[in-house]
């Protein structure tokens, strides 16, 4: 794999990543959720992890979307446009205008998130991390974390293939695949329990729980622009929370003034900006 | 003049919580600058606890109970600052290693290497230089410090790797010069050439080297006497948790004490035993050979003068024009690649394949039961294509022992995990049959074990029964003999006589070319895609 040097400081991307979700949040708009998503989807084909983003994702929304529509398309208390009803449930425009809603919104954090945990360098945010005081040890589980997806799949995979060596058949209707998986949940804990056990004592001989202050390898890029957007950045996703609790949101002319619920350009340079932390 | 001992143990008693037999008692183990000592012993002697206690893992009362002394002779490594010796007693009051400061004079690598790295660094720089981020050394310091190692251990050309796609060799010297960066005076190695091919032990014996003569005291744990074990000033042979010999190479090499404890020897002049002994009876041969004794060593008998199955007899496997490419990025390009291959392995025949790491053995041996499939080609079992046949399927006719234990094991108990599968292809009798495998092996009195606790022998031959009970035809065997005592190669030859003499067909990928000529019928070199003949 080349050595990819993204030019942009994680932090940075990792604000860009909070301010877009948070100002997709406060517009509270399908519309701008949407744009938000669609961008971060643009984003990560670009950046070659398109592929693997895909099902995580998928992973996470399908559910989800699922129970929106069943919770609120079917069953909307405050629905009062019925487009079809079958007893107790009704499917309402409201309804449906609010589970589209909840989803684009959803879809925009995941995406946006999944966009940053693909694409940031680890080692960069942990460095960056330690040179602010925070516990290398934080930013270890924070790291880890980011990495667990893959690991998992690897783990999964070598389970999967032990067993189908030794006659598991992985064919089948869904309730036949479900029972396979349910072989493989409790090796697959058990192995990443041992992993993490064996993973410990050998960070701890190589001084990972020292008292002392941890420097870093890596120099992180880092610029006087950068921490202006950040700070910008920010403070304009603690401005947009402000305005829509305080029930001030302009709708519809929002800093464009094109059209009702425009995506905020604001989201959109957030976004543009993840992309820039991108390698290509 | 003899230079002072760096680190003396003197070890009364051992033993893990839970377990009342001690793993290791009345063990003396000095290591002084620029000797190299190799702690012989076969499987589940002790030679990994040992290790872990030297290297500070083991104490604290967390891991189990220790009476005994730990004496580093540097100043400011005990806990006090002092360098007396520490005193365990077994008791909580005893002294705590702290191993962050402990590691800095005591380096470990453990026998899996890839398990000391941190993980989070994404190139072997990176990965190099996280313990000495974790010490707080200043940038410019440790850039130079990065250098030096990665020079040492020959890694300069590898900087900006990312760990994940080195090879054994490679990873094996990364994790050796993770733990020489900090320069500790003493360096333990666990098993440091298992698995490696000629070229990767080669480069591992170099840093070794380099290691000795900057003063640094290397202590090697191994069940092989190999080259490194060859070249120690001392010996100690490990047996059931004690040391029963010690001395210099020369006066133990025939003793019978090393002979008892399961280590493979060399065949070289001088040892008496060798590939040849250990290692598979003549195919064909009428009765089983006696388990080698100290005082009567097996004699090595000749080959039958042909051993092959005879041409008519119909190949259970056949490899017919077989090309396989991973997608690119992923094993690295040009890896695990194989053009056109053909192969016919016929009943009752041993065939083994040979090559270079990273030339795709065990990419091959994964297309026998359809773990991989063919881009071009056919695989047939038992004549029967394979195309289309899931390798649940296929896996009643072939059997596959892969090449690290931990990806074939991952049931909580050894009589589970050969149990797993074996009720679908034997109903009641599977219990039995599960049973016979592992008394096969020798793990008939650990059935309750955890696969894990297991040392790493008897989990490669907990691996090999697992195959052997399903009595599959095809019998593909990735590096068996890595990590085998004597007594588990024993066992290896056993199995796998056994299998051909019910007609079973063997092909087993090894880097060790004198066992694959012992046990083998024919021998195939893999390289450039395509097998060929040696």
């Amino acid at each position: 794999m080349p050595n990819r040097r993204p030019a942009l400081n994680p932090l940075t991307t990792l604000a860009a990543a909070v301010a877009a979700a948070v100002m997709t949040t406060a517009a509270s708009s399908w519309a701008v959720s949407l744009a938000v998503a669609s961008a971060a989807a643009v984003l990560a084909v670009r950046a070659g992890v398109g592929a693997r983003l895909a099902p995580a994702a998928a992973v996470i929304l399908a559910p989800f979307w699922l129970s929106l529509l069943i919770m609120h398309g079917l069953f909307f208390p405050e629905g009062r446009t019925v487009l079809a009803q079958w007893g107790a449930a009704r499917v309402t425009t409201e309804g449906l205008g609010f589970a589209l809603d909840m989803g684009t919104r959803t879809a925009a954090y995941v995406m946006v998130f999944l966009l940053f945990s693909f694409t940031v360098r680890l080692p960069d945010l942990v460095a960056v991390m330690s040179a602010r005081r925070v516990p290398p040890q934080f930013g270890y589980v924070l790291a880890s974390t980011l990495t667990l997806a893959p690991a998992v799949t690897v783990r999964l995979a070598r389970i999967r293939q032990a067993q189908e060596s030794r006659g598991l058949v992985l064919r089948g209707g869904p309730l036949r695949r479900l029972a396979a998986a349910r072989q493989q949940m409790v090796p697959l804990v058990l192995a990443l329990i041992q992993d993490a056990g064996d993973r410990a004592q050998a960070l701890d001989s190589r001084g990972f729980n020292a008292s002392r202050e941890r420097t870093s390898y890596r120099e992180v890029p880092d610029t006087a622009a950068q921490r202006t957007f950040r700070a910008v950045a920010l403070a304009a996703a603690a401005a947009a929370v402000g305005l829509r609790i305080s029930g001030h949101w302009p709708e519809g002319l929002w800093m464009v003034g094109l059209w009702p619920d425009a995506p905020s350009p604001v989201a959109l340079l957030a976004v543009a900006l993840l992309a820039r932390g991108v390698p290509a | 003049m003899k230079a002072a001992a760096l680190l003396q143990a003197g070890i009364t008693e051992f033993s893990y919580h839970g377990e009342e037999a001690p793993v290791l008692r009345d063990i003396e183990i000095a290591a002084a600058p620029g000797t190299l000592t190799a702690v012989l012993g076969g499987s589940g002697s002790g030679k990994s606890t040992l290790g872990k206690l030297l290297a500070g893992w083991m104490s604290g009362g967390h891991s189990g109970l220790f009476r005994g002394t730990l004496h580093l002779d540097v100043q400011g490594a005990a806990p006090g600052g002092d360098s007396s010796p520490l005193v365990f007693r077994g008791s909580p009051d005893d002294p705590r290693i702290n191993p962050a400061l402990w590691s800095r004079h005591v380096g470990y690598v453990p026998q899996d290497a890839a398990a000391l790295l941190s993980t989070v660094g994404s190139t072997v720089a990176e990965e190099l230089a996280f313990g000495l981020e974790n010490r707080g050394v200043n940038r410019q310091l440790m850039q130079s410090e990065v250098e030096r190692a990665a020079e040492a251990a020959g890694l300069t050309a590898l900087l900006d790797r990312d760990p994940a796609t080195l090879s054994g060799g490679e990873l094996r010297r990364l994790a050796m010069a993770c733990s020489a960066i900090t320069r500790p005076c003493v360096l333990v190695l666990d098993e440091p050439l298992g698995s490696l091919d000629h070229a990767g032990a080669q480069s591992v014996r170099a840093l070794v080297r380099s290691l000795l003569e900057s003063g640094t005291a290397v202590i090697v744990l191994t069940q092989t006497v190999d080259e490194l074990g060859l070249a120690a000033d001392h010996w100690l042979v490990l047996d059931g948790g004690t040391v029963t010999a010690r001395g210099a190479p020369g006066g133990l090499a025939a003793s019978a004490e090393l002979l008892q404890s399961g280590v493979v020897l060399p065949a070289v002049p001088g040892y008496g035993f060798g590939w040849q002994c250990r290692a598979v009876a003549p195919r064909g041969a009428d009765s089983r050979p006696a388990t080698p004794r100290p005082d009567n060593p097996r004699p090595a008998t000749p080959r039958p003068a042909d051993p092959r199955p005879a041409a008519d007899t119909p190949a259970v496997l056949e490899l017919e024009r077989v090309s396989f490419a991973f997608p690119a990025g992923r094993g690295g390009q040009g890896r695990g690649i194989l053009k056109e291959l053909s192969l016919a392995v016929r009943s009752g025949e041993v065939v083994a394949v040979t090559g270079p790491n990273g030339a795709g053995k065990s990419t091959l041996l994964r297309h026998f039961n359809g773990l991989l499939r063919p881009g071009l080609g056919t695989v047939r079992v038992l004549g029967a294509d394979i195309r289309g046949v899931p390798t649940g399927r296929v896996a009643d006719k072939v059997g596959l022992l892969f090449q690290h234990p931990r990806d074939q094991l991952f049931e909580r108990t050894v009589l589970r995990e050969v149990l797993f599968g074996l009720d679908r292809k034997y109903g009641p009798e599977a219990a039995g049959k599960a049973r016979a495998a592992l008394t096969a092996v020798g793990l008939g009195e650990q059935l309750e074990t955890h696969p894990h606790e297991l040392p790493a022998s008897a989990q490669r031959l907990l691996a090999l029964a697992t195959v052997l009970a399903r009595e599959p035809d095809v019998i593909a065997l990735d590096e068996p003999t890595v990590g085998l005592d004597r007594h588990g190669l024993e066992r290896l030859d056993d199995a796998v006589r056994a299998a051909t003499e019910r007609d079973a067909a063997v092909v087993m990928v090894t880097h060790e070319l004198a066992y694959a000529r012992q046990a083998a019928d024919r021998i195939l070199e893999l390289r450039d895609g395509s097998l060929r003949e040696l």
